[in-house]
């Protein structure tokens, strides 16, 4: 094996050496049988006569022995690669046009195939991550929902699908000390966390079980970067007593880099290394209460466990706790997948991107396909003389396919660096938050994926117009020569349904942009419940320990909304507990409505938020009916509420909402009852959301119900000038407050179009390339044809038709082609259009305006591509195509 | 020409080349020479395809090749049998030694 091996590669590599040792044989071998005639005695001529003779031609056996040597495949493609350089050389205009739409197509699925594998392929950054699941609740009213944290930890204990269990929740820490005070991405977690993961800390340890008992939870993990740039990679933090949120906690472990969050539903924070600390979540309250839902749950499947049996074994599970406590009644157990968690409504897009841009190579591979036809026709001589000299019709397809092939690793090349390009384009304009972003690089795949896509190219493109001209018959061609053949019946055929395909697929890609436009501009002129103009927010959390009582949070609250209203420039200001498009989903259930009865096991519920008097002004969301909330709203007042239009619909519709009462007693006295006062217009959970939920707010006054407050002013000019007064303002009131998320709206309310901006450009982008190829297509078919047609206008001209006639022979035929290829579109877009019912907002993937409008753009597109070599063709001299025939 | 020669077998003439090699390194013509001697010139090598031949038993690792001085000092290749090519010419002449045989008592027997 060895030696063949050798043998094989010293011939190749070592040509020359092997050819003259050959030589140098064959002549000894010579010498020696014309001494064995001369020593006979015979005259030297006659004796070289004889040797030659008995030896046989020379070149012959020359051949044979390199065919023996084994290295002649290499050779001969060697040789057709010398030639296929040679070919495209003498040919630069063509080449360069192939190869440059080659290179934007394959680049483009270069650089669409480095996001997917970053986000879709590459394994998760945590052991064996395909058993780790997500665990969430879910009933008729809320198909995700959270855990309530008694619920989760029956489940820890009871489970036996599970290796191990955790569960989290989004809670910020503010780190002050030196320097400014900073708030920090933290989230509270159950022991064992990192262990579901399956990291470990690269000093310390994680919690234990004991620190989730109430009053064992001052500890702390830290992240690697918080590490290094708070604390100097300090060796001995461990045990060290650290303050966050005025009280001090014990830091008992740090995380290693690349600690990545496995993502979150409440308040998301993107997947990824945005996490600064963890610390222990505990479980305070009263375990028979199950009606407060807000941790999220996950867990490691054991092996050899399916899906489907954690599933029953949870849903049997919490059937059983339902029994035992009534808040646990009509839940079903979701147990997803981390995998599709994570990447979850992404991977739909991806793959619809990656669709796009498959298509858009197929037209570019339909258009080469058609160019090499073209320039196949004007080669015919050359193909016929080669077969005419006994090439095999094997060796010519060989050779255009090599020269296809090497037109496709130069677009290829190209289009990889294109792509390097493309990927930092394409990451900047990905949406924010968007899953795994950071996982994005050119990578070893990638590099695999473009080489196998030219290869695959350029064998599509190359194959039929190679096999086409191997069919050449070597008499025809060679009497005819290369300019005025007529393509065969087949090969113009081919050529028009190449083109019928190019016009259909990018009638799609263009039917696909026009449905994503148009839910773009839906989504952009959806009406927000609020008014995004000249609206400043911020985030602020106040430490328990400072502010233990809700008197305290209220005072804060009045002293800094009226500092805020003293600042010139300032409308409106309030506070509240969240902002629109947040992501805010903390849910009620179990309330009570006078006069009404939940459906059985169903209880009323509804998100809840807290509001003060100017809340609503600031933020610009219109009140429906009755009132705002009044600085007299205050704790010792009658209890007010204030209701969003869908909490109106579905609780008391067709009635008047605004003195009705509703209470969050089980038994309400009469004191316990709240009034309705006003019902504001619904804000959505994110802009594409299908409707608003149910939402009501509580007066600041009256139940300050979270220490972290948002904060929304209106500004009569540009709200960024209030930045700093603002955080003086905070500053004067308490200087070791943190002034987080300090954002304009109007940027908030662009970055949540960011998603299908982000669609539609893409795939606009792919749609006019595509166009611009099909146009190209089109244009070169028609030419070509009028230019094998011109002797027969010339005659027609000569016998008297005008120039329109000509026009509309050529335009007519064109037509016909963009008429089916369009056709053809329409049908395969109203099939494929589907897979974008979740993509768009609003549009039906058969919208008849998109579909018309499109239609009839793509006609006119091609049409026009057509009405330049057609006016050519009017210009043709009667007088000069007669004389050629 | 010579009405007595015979044209060679297909694939015997691997046999002959390891055969005589068996008796000592030779180069390309006295390989020929002697076949044609030792058969009393009845057979026959088209000396052209005696070198394809040799190349292809040097790419299989039957035979390897050596520059060496020849008798009237010019310099000539010359092959030599490999462990291999040994074990392989005894495998291939009792093949033909059955082959022989065989088709030999399939003529007497009719």
């Amino acid at each position: 094996m060895w030696n063949d091996l050798s043998f094989r590669l010293r011939s190749l590599f070592r040509r020359k050496t092997v050819e003259t040792e050959l030589n140098d044989e064959l002549l000894f071998h010579l010498e020696h049988e014309v001494e064995k005639y001369k020593k006979s005695g015979l005259s030297d001529a006659e004796a070289r006569r004889r040797a030659r003779l008995s030896f046989g031609g020379h070149e012959q056996v020359k051949e044979d022995c390199r065919e023996a040597h084994g290295a002649s495949f290499v050779e001969n493609t060697l040789q057709d690669l010398r030639y296929a350089i040679r070919q495209l050389k003498g040919n630069p205009t063509f080449t360069i046009v192939i190869a440059l739409t080659l290179a934007l197509s394959i680049g483009a699925n270069s650089a669409i195939f480095s996001v997917i594998h970053g986000v879709l392929l590459k394994t998760l950054p945590y052991s064996e991550p395909d058993r780790l699941v997500r665990i969430f609740l879910s009933n008729s009213s809320y198909p995700k929902f959270p855990l309530n944290p008694f619920d989760f930890r029956d489940f820890r204990t009871s489970n036996k699908s599970f290796d191990s269990m955790a569960a989290f929740t989004r809670g910020d820490v503010q780190l002050s000390g030196s320097g400014e005070p900073v708030r920090l991405n933290a989230f509270s977690v159950t022991s064992g966390y990192f262990h579901v993961l399956g990291l470990h800390p690269q000093l310390g340890r994680e919690f234990d079980e004991k620190a989730e008992i109430p009053g064992n939870g001052l500890q702390i993990v830290l992240s690697d970067r918080l590490w290094r740039t708070r604390f100097n990679a300090d060796p001995e933090i461990v045990g060290r007593k650290i303050t966050f949120n005025a009280q001090p906690y014990t830091v008992v472990g740090v995380m290693p880099p690349g600690t990545e969050h496995p993502g979150n539903e409440y308040q998301p924070i993107a997947y990824g290394e945005d996490v600064d600390a963890w610390w222990p979540f505990s479980f305070e309250g009263d375990p028979s209460q199950r009606g407060s839902h807000y941790i999220e749950g996950i867990a490691r499947l054991r092996k050899n466990v399916s899906l489907e049996q954690a599933r029953a074994e949870m849903n049997a599970l919490m059937t059983q706790l339902g029994r035992e406590h009534p808040g646990d009644q009509g839940w079903q157990v979701l147990v997803i997948p981390l995998d599709s968690e994570i990447v979850g409504s992404s991977r739909r897009l991806l793959l619809v991107l990656l669709g796009a841009v498959g298509m858009v190579l197929l037209i570019a591979c339909a258009n080469a396909a058609n160019l090499l036809l073209a320039r196949a026709s004007t080669r015919q001589r050359e193909i016929a003389v080669r077969l005419a000299l006994g090439a095999p019709r094997s060796r010519i397809v060989r050779q255009l396919l090599t020269e296809s092939l090497l037109i496709s690793f130069l677009g290829g090349s190209l289009g990889l660096a294109l792509a390097l390009v493309g990927i930092k384009l394409l990451v900047a304009l990905l949406p924010a938050g968007f899953p795994r972003a950071h996982d994005i690089h050119v990578s070893a795949p990638v590099f695999l994926f473009t080489l196998l896509v030219s290869v695959a190219a350029g064998v599509l493109f190359g194959l039929a117009p190679a096999l086409q001209a191997s069919r050449t018959d070597p008499n025809k061609g060679l009497h005819q020569g290369g300019r005025s053949t007529t393509g065969s019946g087949h090969q113009s055929r081919l050529r028009n349904g190449l083109v019928v395909s190019e016009v259909g697929l990018a009638c799609v890609l263009l039917i696909g942009a026009g449905l994503m436009l148009r839910s773009l501009l839906n989504i952009m002129h959806l009406d927000p419940g609020f008014r995004q103009q000249h609206l400043l927010t911020a985030r602020l959390s106040l430490p328990h320990v400072r502010y233990p009582k809700d008197e305290d949070i209220a005072r804060f609250g009045d002293l800094l909304i009226a500092g805020i209203n003293s600042l010139p420039g300032v409308q409106s200001a309030g506070l509240g507990s969240d902002l629109p498009w947040t992501g805010y989903d903390d849910n009620l259930g179990g309330f009570t409505i006078e006069g009404k009865q939940p459906p059985p096991h169903q209880m009323f519920h509804a998100r809840y938020h807290m509001a003060t008097a100017d809340y609503f002004r600031a933020l610009g969301t219109p009140l429906l009916r009755g009132r705002f909330f009044t600085g007299g709203d205050k704790k010792d007042a009658p209890g007010v509420l204030i209701i969003n239009h869908a909490m109106a619909e579905r609780y008391w519709p067709g009635e008047d909402v605004v003195g009705k009462r509703m209470s969050f007693e089980d038994n309400p006295k009469d004191k316990d009852w709240m009034t309705v006062v006003g019902v504001v217009a619904d804000v959505k959970d994110q802009p594409d959301s299908p409707g608003a939920e149910p939402a009501f707010w509580w007066s600041a006054l009256q139940h300050p119900s979270s220490a972290d407050l948002s904060l929304a002013i209106r500004a009569d000019s540009d709200p960024e000038l209030l930045v700093d007064a603002v955080r003086k303002q905070v500053a004067q009131l308490d200087p070791a407050l943190a002034v987080a998320n300090v954002q304009l709206m109007d940027r908030i309310v662009n970055g949540s179009v960011a998603t299908p901006r982000f669609a539609f450009i893409l795939v606009g982008l792919f749609g006019g390339l595509a166009i611009l190829l099909a146009a190209i297509g089109t244009y070169g078919v028609i030419s070509y044809s009028v230019t094998r047609r011109t002797p027969e206008f010339g005659l027609r001209m000569a016998l008297g038709a005008q120039r329109w006639d000509v026009l509309r022979l050529v335009l007519i035929q064109a037509a016909k082609l963009v008429l089916s290829g369009t056709a053809i579109g329409l049908v395969l877009a109203l099939v494929l259009a589907r897979v974008l019912k979740n993509l768009i907002y609003d549009v039906s993937p058969a919208d008849p305006l998109t579909f018309t409008a499109i239609g009839f753009s793509v006609i006119a597109i091609a049409i026009f591509a057509c009405y330049l070599p057609a006016r050519k063709a009017t210009a043709s001299d009667p007088m000069l195509a007669l004389r050629a025939e | 020409m010579n009405p007595e020669h015979i044209d060679l077998p297909q694939g015997t003439l691997d046999l002959l080349i390891l055969r005589t090699l068996s008796l000592g390194p030779q180069h390309g013509w006295a390989i020929s020479e002697r076949v044609q001697q030792v058969s009393s010139d009845v057979l026959r090598i088209q000396q052209g395809s005696l070198y394809p031949a040799l190349h292809r038993l040097e790419r299989r690792g039957w035979i390897k090749a050596k520059w060496g001085i020849s008798d009237n000092n010019r310099r000539a290749k010359y092959y030599e049998l490999t462990r291999i090519g040994k074990k392989q010419l005894e495998a291939e002449a009792e093949n033909w030694r059955k082959l022989a045989a065989a088709v030999a008592q399939v003529l007497e027997s009719v």
